[in-house]
């Protein structure tokens, strides 16, 4: 029998039953096992094994992708959430009417005639947003790095095994 | 090294190699979509736990197919053609004597058996998964393993 769990099974019969019936039993359970042992099971065909290291492969991809969508749109909410806020707290922001508020670029700016100091308010919305925009792009870059070589490297796989599995 | 372990457990189950492929291939997927679930462990315990659910989950459509096509048989009047003997719907594969006798067990005491053979796991550890008490998954292999010693050497 084989016993690659290491257990003592009379030992274990033992703890339910007296010592001759455990005895009995074990010769029972190593008998019957020694017929499966004997009449081995097929093994999978390497094609099949082929396919399902493809599938796998695409199925990890798409988590992955997946992961990747979530987190990126992640980073567009924050984005987005951190524009409006800037609006919020912007200059003029206690005369704005209440649809201002979702806005972004606070209403003082296209509410003036003073075009001098809109283009400055505007180079100063643009420049914040800028910034922004590098901030979420380096972060993304910065966590994504470890993923996109993962990404890589899954797309290497998925090849081999392509071309292992025509090969076949 | 897993994958024949589990297409053994599957083919042993079912006696048929085209639904172990298919059921093979279910059980890498699932593999895949569950490994953020995987917490350690013994990795076999965790990998047999998930066979063990795709064959049941087979067993209960297979069941729900079986009423269907019962019903559809009753109303128009089918010569039944089924096999009960065998738990392949279609398979056209020679059983071999193991096979047949395995069959002749019933289903819960085959898949311990298999479960026990193939996945080389503990009792303690096959009881776990089984969600059921050491001495009764003992028991229950003891009885069925004797009985397949007497149809196989009778």
């Amino acid at each position: 029998m084989r016993d690659q769990a290491h257990e003592n099974l009379i030992e274990l019969l033992q703890r339910f039953m007296d010592e001759p019936t455990a005895r009995a039993a074990h010769e029972d359970i190593q008998a019957g096992e020694r017929f499966l042992e004997a009449y081995p099971a097929p093994t999978p065909d390497v094609r099949l094994i082929a396919t399902i290291k493809t599938q796998m492969a695409v199925a990890a991809l798409r988590r992955h992708r997946i992961a990747r969508l979530v987190h990126g749109s992640l980073a567009a909410a924050a984005a987005v959430i951190v524009l409006a806020l800037i609006g919020l707290l912007g200059p003029g922001s206690a005369n704005r009417s209440h649809m201002s508020y979702v806005a972004i670029i606070p209403p003082a700016i296209w509410e003036s005639d003073d075009i001098t100091a809109d283009d400055l308010d505007l180079a100063y919305f643009s420049s914040e947003i800028g910034q922004i925009e590098a901030q979420v792009q380096a972060l993304d870059a910065g966590e994504s790095e470890s993923g996109s070589g993962a990404l890589d490297e899954f797309e290497d796989e998925l090849m081999a095994i392509q071309a292992d599995f025509w090969k076949g | 090294m897993y994958s024949g372990r589990c297409y053994g457990y599957f083919y042993r189950l079912t006696g048929d190699r085209d639904l172990s492929d298919e059921l093979l291939s279910e059980l890498f997927i699932r593999l895949v979509e569950k490994i953020g679930s995987y917490k350690g462990g013994a990795f076999e315990s965790w990998l047999f736990k998930i066979a063990s659910n795709i064959f049941h989950d087979h067993l209960r459509g297979k069941q729900r197919r079986k009423k269907l096509l019962e019903a559809r048989r009753s109303q128009l009047e089918l010569e039944p053609d089924l096999n009960e003997s065998r738990l392949s719907d279609e398979g056209e594969e020679r059983l071999d004597k193991l096979q047949t006798h395995l069959n002749r067990l019933d289903a819960d005491t085959r898949d311990l058996i298999l479960l026990r053979f193939h996945s080389e796991l503990s009792f303690k550890e096959i009881a776990e998964l089984r969600s059921e008490p050491i001495g009764t998954a003992l028991s229950k292999l003891h009885r069925g393993l004797k009985k397949l010693r007497e149809l196989m050497e009778g």
